[in-house]
């Protein structure tokens, strides 16, 4: 063991150097906190889609469902009236819309009678006497979580007004749950009977749920009706995560970037904690300390740093996930349904993560340089130089290394084939791969800037900050990864933005839309309102739509039948088999979107089943279209060949061209329409502004999380330029005692520190376009199956300097205003 | 007849939590039957003042104006081997709400219907029991009477003809029942006054209550993968009416006795909250030829002789003395099997029994009102 006095000595010195301490700590302290705070929010909104999932869920382990359509009371019926029938309970759902409320909520329609052994907390809602009754009895009896309640300020007894497919109808508060987490945030939960009322599904059922073992699912398949099918949880489940899929992409980057960011702040702290001491470190040697126990105390004082470190680091983190998650959770509420992350998920995987980065790399880290200072001998150990020239002569190697991560990232995420996971497993070797580079690169700017700058204090500058390498390498590779992924996930935003613009308003070229009243997208159009239409005067031509969704290899595929009038077609971005296609579509081909395309193989000419209650039908592929309206893919089918496989729909849309380009003589016209049926009319442009609108809203958090990891970034360059001032306070009384003035000493640190920013952006610009070029290329190809053209825009890449720059000004203000106020004469006292 | 009655009322308050399964019974599930009962149906409902001129089939089915209902049947069985079973298959309705529900949709009802199955296979020493619920809409549960049929999802009664002969097929995990119940020799029996049974002093507090008291039962017993061919005698109970039990009255204790002379004994021991018989208790004894001796408490006297516990500590009395000394009855009446519980929505003790003493027969017995405290 160590002698007490060795203790001491580390003691002694931390309290006397409580500010290395401290920024050591702090360091440790940022990065445990971000990650957590990150992945906190992540699995927070997780748990909220898995919670309304699962709620939806329950204990079921199959369901039977009718693909594209609804199932017929009648199966359901004559299934339960069968002697050995499994557990069974039917469900009506649907989305319905608030009049002041900006999301939808789903209302889901039970038997209770049924749901004893599925969903039991759905179930035990209510135990008041009476509640039965009431629940049964009385159309629209409501009962809603007490936080959808309050948020949309209805109590017991009171009614609330939906709207489904345009039709309103009044439901009528019978219970507010206050048990935590029993009914979910987005659920008006009703009796199945109003549920049919409301969402006009009489003698429809959307699925039934079961509990099957294997001789039950045999059992059933034998009794299965033509067109039923039996599915299992599992596909169901992925069904509903995929719907929030390209959001969690979103989040999993952003946790990536955190654990990055979070792990060059800790490295940066303890190593730089290490390299000041070599000092202390030669002189313990000197007199007499062993290497061995030396290099124990050094570990020792580093695992008391980072428990400490990790654990203000995971209540920090705890407290900054709390604000996260709301963000998440508005954004996500906003986006696809209302859900309340209300308490924070503290999920072990987060947890493990976070006091894994805080406990092992601040031991890792400090590793190197401990094993370093007990092995040198005392003297070379006392010598300032040693130290640095250890650190430069590493450099290459680093460098070297890097670059082969760099390359392997390349090759995984761009090369190999696999799915999204490796896509970000390379993501995280190209950026772990640059940073390892940056000290090298820098090297090189170095010697290039050396060459070329002007003399004095500039030139000082530019040779201190290649003698300080060691210390502040780390720094710059954090400020370097921070940046590089703003612009990496800023030029994907702005390339996917800018796609997405230009192919909804090649798409969207009609001068307007009709819909049915209704937020939903199944509202449909009245025959007579579509033959009004027709006979309009200023109505040059019209297309027409009508869809539906359908099970396609596990994705729910939106199938549109189409009537495209000629401009309507030339909004399609056809990207294959564009000669004779549309002449294809008419003979019965259909045109698939690019993600269907990439996740299915399809190419022109290819096949393609669609599910019907006939069997498959099969179609073939006549061009693939670009299309970022659903990652699950759409296909677009002529009108009459829909009508042949599902008659009988009504219309979901109409596009329509104005004659002579006349669009307001046109809205008159149609607007006289709107007030005998329950239309929408919307403009091209409207529609447009919406789109981009929910674009940006998607993308807010990722602003959010940019801006903190700058943030965090800044605060390291901050950390490691304060520690390295403070060092070399004896250093800068020297150089006032040769005459330079406070503001050339203070111009000296600012100097160096907005140096050392410019070196960070100058690396970080090309990593970024690197990492923005994985993420469009690989991750989001491979997560949604769609391409966009790369557009890289200036403007970012010289905020990205800026704000290199800015943090790196910033972070030198207090550390220069201090060295240039300090009174020189106790500094070379000291010695 | 008074048994299903706190069932019913209970149904109301606490199906919901125990039918849910998985979850500790909550407190509404363990509410007292005699504070259960005091509740009174919608006084809109119909009520039984007077006796009534029955018809038939028409009375076989559904009386949706009276707000409770029932199809109660229970039976001693044998199979081919001699090994013994007894059955119990009850279908209540259960009238929400007086009149027509509002249509606002096919499923919408004002009709909910019950059903509690139990079988017990006494050389097994194991009672199997089930609990069903389901909405009188959309087919999955109701009642007509021609031709006759009861159902409840894959449960039912069902007659090609008038009533007789019945079908019963009740299928539940692990156990079920295929039963044919003929009419046998004897007549129905209405009870009370003219099929008339008051439950207490205030005018209306009655039931319509009619018998057959010994239907000659073939069919089978399955318990597993084991099916066993059957014969024995049933006995069903119909009743409705759109009572609720006085403040002074816990619980009850029913005798359904067929005796191997030919004669059946039924008799509801209704208990006050001391515990002594209640006066508005009642009996009958049919003779072979059909013909009956209505019982009133004066003629009965009933001592319970042993006690089963369960596993919440409620102490059941499985063993009995029943004397009617003006007709030479001394019967000893003990169950079949002592673990004959019936824990579900409201607990109970219901299941086969064994008569001894002056003469000898089997039967059904029900207990009820003990769980929650004496």
């Amino acid at each position: 063991m160590f002698s007490p006095l060795l203790l001491r000595a580390g003691l002694r010195y931390m309290l006397r150097h409580r500010w290395q301490g401290l920024l050591a700590l702090t360091g440790i302290v940022l990065g445990v906190a971000v990650v957590l705070a990150v992945d906190l929010a992540n699995s927070g909104a997780r748990a909220a889609f898995e919670l309304s999932a699962q709620q939806l869920q329950g204990k079921a382990t199959h369901r039977l469902v009718m693909p594209g359509g609804t199932l017929p009371d009648e199966v359901y019926v004559a299934l339960q009236r069968q002697s050995g029938a499994p557990p069974m309970a039917p469900v009506v759902n649907g989305w319905v819309e608030i009049e002041g409320w900006p999301g939808r909520l789903r209302l889901a329609g039970f038997d209770l009678f049924a749901e004893g052994p599925f969903r039991s907390e759905l179930a035990g809602v209510s135990s008041q006497v009476g509640f039965t009754t009431d629940w049964l009895t009385q159309p629209g009896a409501l009962v809603l979580g007490e936080s959808l309640a309050r948020a949309l300020d209805v109590a017991e007894g009171e009614s609330l007004d939906v709207l489904y497919r345009g039709k309103s109808a009044t439901l009528t508060v019978l219970h507010v749950d206050s048990s935590a987490s029993a009914v979910a945030d987005d659920l008006l939960l009703v009796d199945i009977a109003t549920a049919k009322s409301v969402l006009q599904m009489e003698g429809e059922l959307s699925y039934v749920d079961l509990i099957l073992d294997a001789d039950a699912e045999a059992w059933i398949r034998q009794r299965l009706p033509a067109g039923v099918e039996l599915q299992t949880a599992l596909e169901q489940a992925q069904g509903v995560t995929r719907l929030s899929a390209a959001f969690e992409l979103n989040l999993t980057a952003m946790s990536l970037l955190a654990l990055l960011v979070g792990m060059f702040l800790v490295f940066n702290a303890m190593t730089f904690s290490m390299v000041q001491r070599r000092n202390l470190f030669g002189r313990l040697r000197a007199i007499g300390v062993t290497s061995r126990e030396l290099f124990r105390m050094v570990l020792l004082e580093a695992l008391i740093l980072a428990v400490l470190g990790t654990l203000i680091g995971l209540l920090l983190g705890v407290w900054l996930g709390q604000g996260l998650t709301r963000l998440v959770a508005a954004t996500v509420s906003e986006l696809y349904y209302n859900v309340s992350v209300t308490a924070l998920v503290l999920d072990t995987g987060s947890l493990l993560i976070a006091i894994a980065l805080g406990v092992l790399a601040t031991l890792i880290a400090t590793l190197v340089p401990a094993w370093h200072a007990a092995r040198t001998p005392p003297l070379t150990t006392l010598s300032r130089s040693a130290l640095e020239q250890a650190a430069r002569h590493a450099v290459p190697l680093w460098g070297l290394f890097g670059v082969a991560l760099l390359l392997i990232g390349l090759t995984l995420a761009l090369v190999l084939p696999g799915g999204v996971i490796m896509s970000f497993a390379g993501l995280f070797s190209l950026v772990l791969g640059a940073a390892m580079m940056t000290p090298m690169v820098i090297r090189l700017l170095h010697s290039l800037l050396a060459r070329a700058a002007p003399p004095g204090i500039w030139r000082m500058g530019v040779r201190d900050l290649d003698r300080h390498l060691s210390r502040l390498g780390i720094a710059v590779a954090a400020l370097m990864v921070a940046l590089s992924a703003s612009v990496g996930v800023g030029v994907m935003v702005e390339s996917m933005r800018g796609s997405v613009n230009t192919w909804l308003s090649d798409l969207l070229n009609a001068d307007l839309y009709v819909a049915a009243e209704g937020f939903d997208q199944g509202a449909q159009l009245t025959p007579s309102l579509v033959e009004d239409v027709a006979r309009l005067q200023r109505v040059d031509a019209i297309s027409r739509y009508r869809e539906r969704k359908l099970p396609i290899d596990g994705r729910r595929v939106e199938v549109i039948g189409a009537h495209l009038a000629e401009p309507s077609r030339q909004g399609f971005a056809l990207l294959s088999g564009a000669s004779s296609a549309w002449q294809a579509f008419d003979e019965g081909a259909v045109l698939v979107s690019e993600p269907l395309a990439w996740h299915l193989g399809l190419a022109p000419g290819d096949t393609l089943e669609l599910p019907t209650v006939d069997g498959p039908l099969v179609v073939k592929v006549a061009a693939v279209f670009r299309d970022y309206a659903s990652e699950h893919g759409r296909v677009f089918m002529d009108e009459k060949l829909y009508e042949r496989v599902w008659p009988g729909q009504p219309l979901n849309t109409l596009a329509l061209f104005a004659r002579d380009g006349d669009v307001e003589a046109m809205r008159r016209e149609v607007s006289e329409l709107a007030a005998e049926h329950a239309i929408v009319i919307t403009s091209a442009g409207a529609i447009l502004r919406e789109s981009m609108a929910v674009f940006d809203r998607t993308f807010r958090i990722t602003e959010v999380l940019r801006i903190l990891s700058l943030i965090v970034a800044f605060i390291g360059v901050l950390s490691a330029l304060m520690a390295l001032q403070l060092e070399r306070g004896k250093e800068y009384a020297v150089l006032r005692a040769l005459g330079l003035t406070r503001g050339q000493i203070a111009g000296l640190i600012s100097g160096e520190s907005l140096l050392m920013g410019l070196l960070a952006a100058c690396v970080a610009l090309p990593v970024g376009i690197l990492m923005a070029w994985v993420l469009i290329e690989s991750v989001q190809r491979r997560a949604f199956g769609w391409t966009m053209p790369f557009g890289v825009d200036g403007v970012l890449l010289m905020q990205t300097v800026l704000v290199g720059l800015l943090a790196a000004g910033l972070a030198a203000l207090y550390p220069a205003w201090r060295s240039a106020h300090a009174d020189p004469a106790p500094q070379l006292r000291e010695d | 007849m008074l048994r299903g009655c706190s069932l019913l009322m209970l149904l109301l308050s606490a199906w919901l939590l125990t039918a849910c399964g998985q979850e500790p019974p909550p407190p509404a599930a363990t509410i007292r039957v005699d504070e259960a009962m005091g509740g009174t149906p919608d006084p809109d409902f119909a009520r039984a003042f007077e006796p009534r001129a029955f018809s038939f089939p028409g009375d076989h089915g559904p009386h949706p104006d009276f707000a409770t209902e029932w199809w109660y049947l229970t039976g001693n069985l044998e199979s081919d081997d001699g090994r013994r079973f007894g059955y119990q298959l009850t279908l209540f309705r259960v009238g929400l709400r007086p009149g027509e529900a509002v249509q606002d949709s096919d499923w919408r009802s004002n009709q909910v219907y019950m059903g509690h199955l139990a079988v017990s296979d006494i050389a097994a020493g194991k009672h199997y029991s089930a609990e069903r619920f389901g909405r009188a809409a959309a087919g999955l549960a109701g009642a007509t009477s021609r031709p006759f049929e009861v159902w409840l999802g894959p449960w039912g009664l069902h007659s090609d003809g008038d009533f007789f002969p019945l079908e019963l097929e009740a299928q539940d995990d692990g156990f079920g029942l295929s039963l044919q119940l003929l009419a046998g020799d004897k007549p129905m029996v209405l009870q009370g006054e003219r099929g008339l049974s008051r439950k207490s002093a205030t005018p209306g507090n009655a039931s319509y209550y009619y018998s057959f008291t010994r239907l000659p039962t073939t069919g089978e017993v399955s318990i597993g993968d084991a099916i066993y061919r059957v014969q024995g005698n049933s006995w069903i109970d119909r009743e409705w009416s759109s009572s609720a039990l006085d403040t002074d009255q816990a619980g009850w204790d029913w005798f359904a006795l067929q005796l191997e002379d030919g004669r059946e004994l039924m008799f509801y021991q209704l208990r006050t909250r001391e515990g002594e018989m209640h006066a508005f208790s009642r009996g009958v004894l049919v003779e072979r030829d059909g013909g009956v001796h209505e019982l009133s408490p004066e003629q009965v006297k009933l001592t319970p002789l042993r006690y089963w516990q369960a596993d919440d500590g409620t102490a059941y009395p499985v063993e009995w003395r029943l004397q009617v000394p003006g007709l030479e009855l001394d019967l000893s009446v003990q169950a079949s099997l002592d673990d004959q519980l019936m824990d579900h929505t409201v607990q109970y003790w219901e299941g086969a029994v064994d008569v001894s003493g002056s003469h000898a027969g089997r039967g059904y017995l029900e207990l009820s009102g003990y769980a929650g405290g004496p």
